[in-house]
């Protein structure tokens, strides 16, 4: 390789990186000795080495297919064996413009249905009534059927059990000393269940206004009970609230988080609040596996394109997505808001859920939906 | 008609190669998966395989294997798949007999933690086999989140520790191939040590060989009009959109029909089950018949 070349296929991989396609040290290596060791014939040659190497995910190629035409097809657009991206591409989508949405307005001509949403973070604090005996009860409620209703998965260490699939020849072993090397009984061990992680994302904007303390205080039973739960809240903004539910009164949490929910009865923007969940690697972790509860009515403002795209990422990291909406609980409801229809695909429940006793239903009816296959909200609602 | 393995070093197979003798065995790649499996051999790396349902993620490990002339090794992965069913188990029960038979015979018991009692699993087998071997992780993402973190220590040193015996590395590398169909996201740590391919729908030219070598019977212009009915239902907003695997099935279908003395677009129309597998989606195809105009 002369000195220019190699001067500008680092000059390329700088300029991947500054827009956005992150490539790490030894993705780089692999790039340039693909290109010492075969060498390329042309231009398409070149490229095909360069993603196959430099790329780790689908949703770059864009990106990635920008840069390389500005290297080294002198600014041309693709070559034409590669495929156009197909309409259901997951490309990183913009934060949803601030247009008035006119289809929402006639559909769903209740007060306070997150259409006055305003750009404006308003910020406003607020304080949670208090929480009434019976609620209480409820919460009880929920609290003991959440033990046995959450997805399990097998754990992954082993524990000495009655029975299992495999022999603790350690503790055979042992009692066997202890029987003068004989050996009376079997040891066993298993990989026992354990539930999955719960994530719950709950929109405190102002079209759930009426809703918002109850699901608080739901959130606030999962998160207590349920050992590894993760609890954030959205509206303008996205609050990671586990840290404040998490202690003993209910009331003292949703005190606590009156003070931290800053935009509760602000705007919606599931959207971006949903971008900004998954742009947090830390948060994005917490998503990987875990049984995923969105509580919002999904009415976006504006284009619901980046709300779509977000569910979609969600979709595919955890182990269900579940999304239970206020609006769903009215038996003529059907979800064809543009937002919702965009995303009704990616979703393996959609469900009613405003108070504590249809929370307290929905809770009930998990075994149900998690047993179901994925991605089967559609045809639920189809029918 | 078998065609002959590739007996030289893999590394020095050149991408054109590589794709006649895929093609001989009725496998035809586009030049971006060539590339691709040229530099996971070249490169020494596992490759890392994405892309719809029935695009022939699966196959390109099985018809690698071939083409190398190595034994293919296939870990299905699924939900709760643990390192014991991936790399390695001691076989107790023949431990503890083997104890026994000893003390019975008055013998030395030995050790007990020693290779004949160790059941290879096929991380292991993949190291072992002496002529190297093709490993194929399919459908990763079914595994847990959890089990990708087993393989980061075999994915980029083809080793693995066996606490008992020692590490344990391959004569000759495998060649790893990993498929997902992507209903989750890998980690990041286990992309960087992949090369990473998307494998798209083939494009017209590219479905017409396919079809032209997996169903025979088919004429030219028929094949044409498949194709393009194809393009045309993956356009469509289905739920599962259909792969080259349903097509050849739809394909090998209709052909069987017009034998019988159907006429084509009517056999087209009825062997559709062998192509879509939803009812919503056969009702959105059904109601469309200019799709199988010839």
């Amino acid at each position: 390789m002369t000195r220019r070349a190699e001067d500008h296929l680092h000059a390329f991989l700088r300029a991947l990186a500054e827009a956005g396609v992150a490539v790490s040290p030894p993705k780089r290596a692999d790039f340039l000795m693909s290109v010492v060791a075969s060498p390329p014939d042309d231009v398409t040659g070149l490229y095909w080495r360069a993603r196959v190497t430099l790329v780790t995910g689908r949703e770059a190629f864009p990106a990635f297919d920008a840069v390389f035409d500005a290297f080294f097809r002198g600014g041309h657009l693709r070559a034409e064996e590669e495929a156009p991206a197909p309409p259901d591409d997951d490309r990183e989508t913009a934060a949803p413009n601030a247009g008035d949405d006119g289809e929402l307005k006639q559909l769903e001509p209740r007060s306070g249905s997150g259409l006055h949403a305003s750009p404006v973070d308003l910020r406003s604090t607020r304080t949670f009534p208090p929480t009434s005996a019976t609620a209480r009860d409820q919460l009880r409620e929920v609290g003991a059927t959440l033990g046995a209703v959450l997805p399990v998965i097998v754990a992954r260490r082993l524990r000495p059990a009655r029975r299992g699939r495999r022999l603790d020849v350690g503790r055979v072993l042992r009692d066997a000393n202890r029987s003068g090397g004989e050996v009376v009984t079997l040891a066993w061990l298993r990989r026992p269940p354990r539930p999955r992680r719960v994530l719950l994302l709950i929109d405190v904007s102002g079209s759930q206004r009426q809703h918002s303390p109850d699901l608080l205080r739901f959130a606030h039973e999962v998160v207590r009970v349920a050992g590894r739960a993760e609890a954030f809240s959205f509206g303008t903004r996205l609050t990671r609230i586990t840290a404040a539910l998490d202690m003993p009164d209910v009331d003292r949490a949703l005190e606590a988080l009156s003070a931290r929910v800053l935009d509760a009865d602000g705007g919606t923007r599931i959207g971006a609040a949903l971008e900004q969940f998954l742009g947090n690697g830390r948060f994005l972790a917490l998503s990987r596996g875990a049984l995923i509860i969105v509580l919002s009515d999904g009415l976006e403002r504006g284009d619901p394109a980046g709300m779509a795209a977000a569910t979609r990422r969600l979709a595919r990291l955890g182990h269900r997505l579940l999304w239970w909406s206020p609006l769903a609980c009215d038996p003529t409801y059907r979800p064809v808001t543009r937002g919702m229809r965009a995303i009704l695909g990616d979703l393996d429940d959609l469900a009613g859920a405003r108070d504590l006793d249809s929370l307290l239903a929905q809770v009930r009816r998990l075994p149900e939906t998690t047993a179901r296959a994925r991605r089967t909200a559609t045809r639920v609602w189809s029918r | 008609m078998t065609a002959q393995p590739y007996a030289s070093d893999p590394a020095t197979i050149s991408i054109e190669e590589l794709g006649e003798r895929l093609a001989e065995r009725r496998y035809f790649a586009e030049e971006g998966l060539l590339t691709a499996i040229h530099l996971a051999l070249v490169l020494g790396r596992p490759l890392a395989l994405e892309g719809e349902p029935g695009v022939g993620k699966t196959e390109v490990g099985k018809v690698l294997a071939d083409v190398l002339g190595r034994e293919l090794i296939r870990l299905q992965c699924y939900e709760g798949l643990d390192a014991g069913q991936a790399l390695y188990e001691w076989d107790y029960p023949k431990q503890l007999l083997h104890a026994r038979v000893a003390e019975a015979e008055g013998r030395e018991v030995g050790e007990l933690y020693a290779e004949r009692f160790l059941l290879e699993r096929p991380l292991l087998r993949a190291l072992r086999a002496g002529e190297g071997s093709v490993l194929l992780i399919d459908e990763i993402d079914r595994a847990d989140s959890e089990f990708e973190a087993f393989l980061l220590e075999f994915l980029s040193d083809f080793q693995i520790t066996i606490p008992e015996l020692g590490t344990v590395r391959a004569t000759r590398p495998p060649v790893v191939v990993l498929t997902s169909n992507r209903t989750r996201e890998l980690h990041d740590a286990l992309k960087r040590r992949c090369l990473y391919h998307w494998i798209p729908f083939p494009d017209a030219e590219r479905e017409r060989r396919i079809l032209r070598a997996q169903a025979p019977g088919l004429d030219e212009a028929a094949a044409a009009a498949l194709v393009e009915a194809i393009k045309s239902i993956r356009d469509l907003a289905l739920l599962k959109r259909p792969g080259i695997a349903e097509t050849i099935n739809w394909a090998q279908g209709a052909a069987i029909l017009t034998a019988e003395g159907a006429l084509w677009p009517e056999a087209l129309q009825r062997s559709l089950g062998l192509l879509l597998k939803e009812q919503e989606d056969l009702e959105r195809v059904q109601g469309q018949p200019e799709l199988f105009a010839v």
